[in-house]
């Protein structure tokens, strides 16, 4: 194939008429684009639609009719008091991580990007927790948190305060929020790296310029990190945002929702009902009634952070 | 003197954090070395003698030898597949002009939009349709196009970022597109590739929620799924869990500190820019 040498050139300006060569390289593009569109079609868009079509018919995961049954299945959801009180339970996820997730990945990036030794390690050592499996993570604090051998409860043995020693994720009074502490510890890490690389964008002009007028420490961040920073907020508040509301693995493994439900969250439920119920057409309402409030939620918050600039 | 006491502070803060970080692995490391005696006792902070027999014990009780390159195979497969496709993809969105190239880049966008929970009923469907599941083609095929998107955005910034100049040689050498992509673009866009492998490598080793809905021939799992399997399969000895654990993550962390750069890089430039 021989190929025009002002090909480049013409490619970047708009054309009226459209030559063999640049057809060439529309088929061209296409090819290349094939793969992707092809496999994201295919695994991705149709299992998106097939969810909305699957959530008004009756499946039980085995045979292969698959009846419509109308609405009954969204009749049914809206009696699931489970599902409601799940995501009830997964709002508090949201509001952790929005809060304390943010205010704390930003906090110990500002604190980090201020030392000037050991940062690589700090860096390190905070995104590790990051990279592990919710299996993993599950794993350790099931460990870390037993009621007799687990460090927790020993440590505030030893300092005398056993009062506070407790079944962390088997009392309905502390499961939710322990699940949410060990989610916390977990996903910190990410929003951290995030405000860091933002930190490193900062100009340091605008800091000289900043010390010039007098600003200090508290002022240099009000007055320049953190307008400078808010973009990086609002792509960091909408990745914990969602990333809490679709928290999975982390309560199946500590907790499976127990007791009572009182962990229970939504994604995990639309499993229960599918894989343990047996009941897929009900689960697929769960998920188009859930995956619909979290495409609201990403839309309404991509367009807040459009009009803010 | 105040200012040494702040930094003094600082460092004191950041400590305590990193402590906070490593400590239940450090705790994890212990509890793998003992004995179960002195796990349920759980009075000694160290092991009187460090009980390696454990992290045999576990390989074979836990079928690590099993999971372990089952994990393996997936990640590098499903690895490759994403890097070919989102570059092949990410070149054509930052260097060519075709009729319907915003469509598709807001496509991919939308797409990124479609929250797996909404997702993975459908998807397992799909799956009993097609006869894929419990099959390692359809694992890797999922776990391919969920890393599509975001790959395909983060190579669309590296390519858009490298100079137009040497494919314009390369075309007046009169090298064809494919040859010119393959042999002179692909190799200037290596710390991208690395990037995106570096993090979709990451997510697809620790994949649990898909594996364990498609899964349910043991032969065929994967490490996370296989680890709880083990979980609850028999009443389980804690300090071999543990010491599975230990070993199912090893393979992570020896990645992450020698590629925490890119991590750290790819994370800030895919997420960011």
């Amino acid at each position: 194939m021989t190929t025009h040498p002002l090909e480049g050139v013409a490619a970047s300006r708009p054309r009226v008429r459209r030559s063999p060569i640049a057809r060439r390289r529309e088929l061209m593009a296409w090819c290349f684009l094939l793969p992707a569109i092809a496999l994201l079609a295919v695994f991705t868009l149709v299992p998106f639609v097939q969810a909305i079509v699957l959530s008004f018919q009756q499946w039980d995961g085995v045979s292969t009719s698959t009846p419509f049954v109308g609405l009954s299945n969204y009749r049914f959801v809206l009696h699931d008091t489970v599902f409601w009180s799940s995501l009830r339970n997964v709002l508090i996820f949201g509001v952790v991580g929005f809060v304390l997730g943010n205010a704390i990945s930003l906090g110990m990036a500002v604190a980090v990007n201020r030392v000037r030794r050991g940062k690589a390690f700090f860096r390190t050592a905070f995104y590790l927790p990051g990279v592990f499996s919710v299996v993993v993570i599950g794993m350790m604090f099931s460990w870390l948190l037993a009621p007799n051998a687990g460090i927790l409860n020993r440590l505030l043995g030893a300092v005398g305060a056993s009062g506070l020693q407790h079944n962390w994720l088997e009392d309905p009074g502390t499961a939710l929020p322990t699940v949410a502490a060990v989610f916390l510890w977990y996903h910190w890490g990410f929003g951290f790296i995030l405000y860091l690389a933002g930190l490193q964008d900062v100009p340091v002009e605008l800091y000289e310029a900043a010390s010039l007028d007098g600003a200090r420490g508290w002022a240099k961040f009000r007055y320049v990190t953190w307008p400078e920073l808010l973009p990086v907020t609002a792509i960091v508040s909408l990745l914990t945002l969602l990333g809490a509301l679709q928290v999975f693995g982390t309560v199946q493994v500590l907790t499976n929702g127990g007791p009572g439900n009182h962990t229970m969250v939504p994604t995990l439920r639309i499993y229960q009902e599918a894989f343990t119920n047996q009941r897929f057409g009900s689960a697929a309402a769960m998920s188009v009634i859930f995956g619909g409030a979290l495409v609201l939620l990403a839309m309404l918050q991509l367009w807040l952070s459009r009009r803010r600039k | 003197m105040k200012r040494l006491a702040g930094r003094g502070g600082l460092y004191g803060l950041l400590v305590v954090a990193a402590v906070g970080a490593l400590f239940p692995m450090v705790w994890l490391l212990i509890g793998s070395l003992q004995t179960s005696s002195e796990l349920y006792r759980g009075k000694d902070l160290l092991p009187a003698k460090p009980q390696w027999s454990n992290y045999v014990t576990a390989w074979t009780d836990g079928d690590l030898g099993t999971y372990l390159p089952n994990s393996a195979i997936y990640t590098v497969s499903a690895v490759a597949g994403i890097l070919l496709v989102s570059s092949m993809a990410g070149y054509v969105l930052a260097r060519i002009e075709f009729r319907g190239k915003s469509a598709v880049t807001f496509g991919l966008l939308a797409v990124m939009i479609i929250p797996a929970p909404a997702a993975f009923i459908a998807q397992y469907k799909l799956m009993v349709t097609l006869g894929l599941t419990n099959s390692r083609i359809g694992y890797v095929l999922i776990l391919i196009s969920a890393g599509i998107p975001i790959s395909t955005l983060i190579m669309r910034g590296f390519f858009a970022n490298l100079p137009k100049d040497l494919e314009e040689a390369a075309a007046i050498d009169g090298s064809s597109a494919l040859n010119t992509f393959a042999r002179v673009i692909l190799p200037l866009a290596r710390p991208g590739l690395i990037a995106v492998a570096v993090i979709q490598g990451l997510s697809v080793w620790n994949e649990y929620l898909l594996a364990l809905v498609l899964f349910d021939d043991d032969t065929l799992m994967p490490v996370q799924r296989g680890l709880m399997n083990f979980v609850s399969a028999e009443t389980p000895v804690q300090n071999i869990l543990l010491a599975a654990t230990a070993i199912s993550v090893l393979p992570v962390v020896v990645f992450y500190v020698f590629a925490q750069r890119q991590v750290v890089q790819g994370i800030s430039s895919g997420a960011v820019k």
